[in-house]
């Protein structure tokens, strides 16, 4: 589910980033409050737990394995919030050291896994415990029921969110021959796409990941999980659990509404996208239909169409600068190849002796 | 002396076949372990400090994301691929790789779009150019800068106390952590022959077990923060 780099336009991602800093600073200003401060380091545990966890293979029906995210895990190992934090920093390590996940997609990507995953998982979980009894009354099974049922839940809001923002990309980001700039596919494409596995494959091996770790924390050191307020008091536990989470939930609630308010404002944001598209809609809906909107147009107009104000104005000298730039390519990647195919060549002779 | 007769007979029995998860895992963790510990960069002594390569490092998948001149993203390639070409071969394939993966990767995903005519040609090899020069810079960056000077600049940056100290903990503790996991599933797969039941079981075994380490890890790496004067004040870190 990590969006790479330019999947999204640089319009998405920054809203979805600026989406995420709310929520970044309720959840550190949470973990704060909520967990005693021997526990802060538990975050960078938490983030290192959630990295691993995602390196982790699940066997699935015939020897093959598939990977989960465990977002649902780490909230009810580590408590909402730090979990929030904890998926951030695992992300932010993916992005930069293995280039899993874009730099720039870190905000959409954070928000789809550091935010729904966890919050969503989180919120079905309390709402199983309470429907049978509340935190202290409730059975092994009810848990493990609300454990799996919110990891499922969890993963597919997460992969809903996800496949929205690949759809909206070509109506918000293309050209004005209509051809899309970043990802290609529409709602109607991306949709299934992404849900399909998500819901009979990858919730499933979420769901296995998380019951089977939450079973073997809670039955062998059940301590150690998280309960809202016992921070604030340990031994306090059965009277607070319930209270807490009411108050503190409400910020978060407040925060969607926020972010769903906030999300057509990124729309209308980039405003030249929607005013060309309003124009043109009817040469766009025969271009999708017979496919041939552009092709004639080909490859020489397709660039003049693209470029921006820069492009005309470097016309001129655009042309020699062109040629030049791809002489510098041309040497530097012969350069590379060459480098490359020795270090091949040493390599077997090495492995030779 | 006589043997008895199940002792001559043949032994025939083939285990089921089937990779283990537990050696896939395995392989996986290992790759990212020896990248991690064995950070072996090309930072040079007097490198640009992080603290100005974050920013730059933005900017460039900024503009490259954001531009759509053919011209320009000619130029960051050119530069890219021209630093690229003076390093030694082995450093050279740690950022190749990546970025060929990643363009590879666009380009499949891309292929269904193009025959049904959604994009243009010009569009989807502008993409696809767009993917690679990005993940080369990331890749570059990363090479080229050790991680603690990383996350020291992001305190000069004035990120939060708390998530500098939580990354820091972090890449400790997928070193120490994934140590722990590559031991549990050694001796996990060295003890089942062929496919083993109850795999579910052993999955949340190991890592709960490795939760339940981490935990204790961390009381004990919290007391020795106090023994060393930390005031529970994670600003002045």
């Amino acid at each position: 589910m990590h969006i790479p780099e330019n999947y999204l336009s640089p319009a998405t991602c920054a809203v979805m980033g600026a989406a995420m800093i709310p929520v970044w600073v309720h959840a550190v200003k949470k973990v704060k409050e909520e967990l005693p401060s021997e526990k802060i380091a538990m975050v960078g545990v938490g983030a290192a737990f959630s990295f691993l966890g995602m390196m982790f293979n699940v066997p699935l029906v015939g020897g093959t394995t598939g990977h989960a995210v465990g977002g649902t895990l780490i909230a009810l190992l580590f408590g909402p919030n730090a979990a929030c934090i904890a998926v951030s920093i695992a992300l932010l390590l993916q992005a930069v050291l293995f280039g899993d996940g874009g730099v720039l997609a870190f905000g959409a990507n954070c928000f789809n896994m550091a935010f729904v995953i966890p919050y969503v998982g989180y919120a079905v979980y309390k709402l199983v415990i309470r429907a049978s009894g509340g935190e202290a009354k409730a059975k092994m099974g009810r848990r493990i029921l609300g454990a799996a049922v919110g990891s499922y839940i969890g993963l597919n809001a997460a992969a809903l969110c996800a496949a929205i923002e690949f759809g909206i990309q070509p109506l918000v980001a293309h050209d004005a021959s209509g051809a899309a700039l970043y990802c290609p596919y529409g709602l109607e494409v991306a949709i299934p796409a992404m849900m399909i596995p998500h819901l009979a494959v990858a919730g499933i091996v979420e769901a296995v990941f998380t019951v089977a770790i939450y079973t073997f924390v809670r039955r062998t050191s059940p301590d150690l999980t998280y309960l809202p307020g016992a921070a604030a008091d340990a031994n306090d536990l059965t009277g607070k659990a319930d209270d807490v989470p009411k108050k503190s939930r409400i910020p978060v609630f407040a925060l969607v509404a926020v972010l769903i308010a906030a999300t057509p404002l990124g729309l209308l944001a980039t405003g030249t996208a929607w005013g060309e598209w309003g124009a043109d809609e009817i040469a766009e809906v025969v271009t999708d239909g017979s496919a041939l909107g552009y092709t004639p147009a080909g490859l020489e107009n397709g660039w003049e169409l693209n470029a921006p104000m820069p492009d005309y104005s470097l016309e001129g000298m655009g042309e020699v600068t062109a040629y030049i730039l791809s002489a510098v390519i041309g040497t530097a990647l012969l350069v590379i190849i060459f480098k490359l195919f020795s270090l091949a060549l040493t390599g077997k002779k090495r492995r030779a002796i | 002396m006589k043997l008895p007769e199940w002792m001559n007979t043949p032994d025939s029995y083939v285990p089921p076949g089937g990779s283990l998860f537990a050696v896939k895992t395995i392989r996986s963790l290992g790759r990212i372990m020896s990248d991690l510990r064995v950070q072996r960069g090309h930072e040079k002594a007097r490198a640009v400090p992080a603290l100005i390569k974050i920013p730059l490092l933005l900017a460039v998948i900024i503009t490259v994301s954001a531009v759509q001149s053919r011209l320009v993203l000619l130029a960051f390639g050119a530069v890219l691929l021209g630093y690229l070409c003076i390093w030694p071969a082995r450093d050279i394939l740690s950022v190749v790789r990546p970025s060929a993966a990643a363009g590879l990767l666009a380009a499949v995903l891309l292929l269904p779009a193009l025959i049904a005519g959604s994009t243009g040609p010009a569009n989807s090899a502008l993409f696809v150019a767009k993917v690679v020069l990005c993940v080369m810079s990331v890749s570059i960056f990363n090479h080229t800068t050790q991680w603690y000077h990383i996350t020291a600049a992001l305190r000069k940056l004035h990120v939060p106390g708390v998530f500098v100290f939580a990354l820091d903990i972090t890449l400790r503790y997928i070193v120490l952590l994934g140590r722990l996991i590559c031991d549990l599933l050694t001796s996990l797969s060295l003890r089942s022959v062929g496919k083993a039941r109850g795999r579910y079981g052993s999955v949340g075994g190991v890592m709960g077990v490795t939760f339940v380490r981490g935990a204790e890890l961390n009381r004990e790496t919290y007391e020795a923060m106090r023994c060393r004067g930390f005031t529970d004040d994670y600003s002045g870190l």
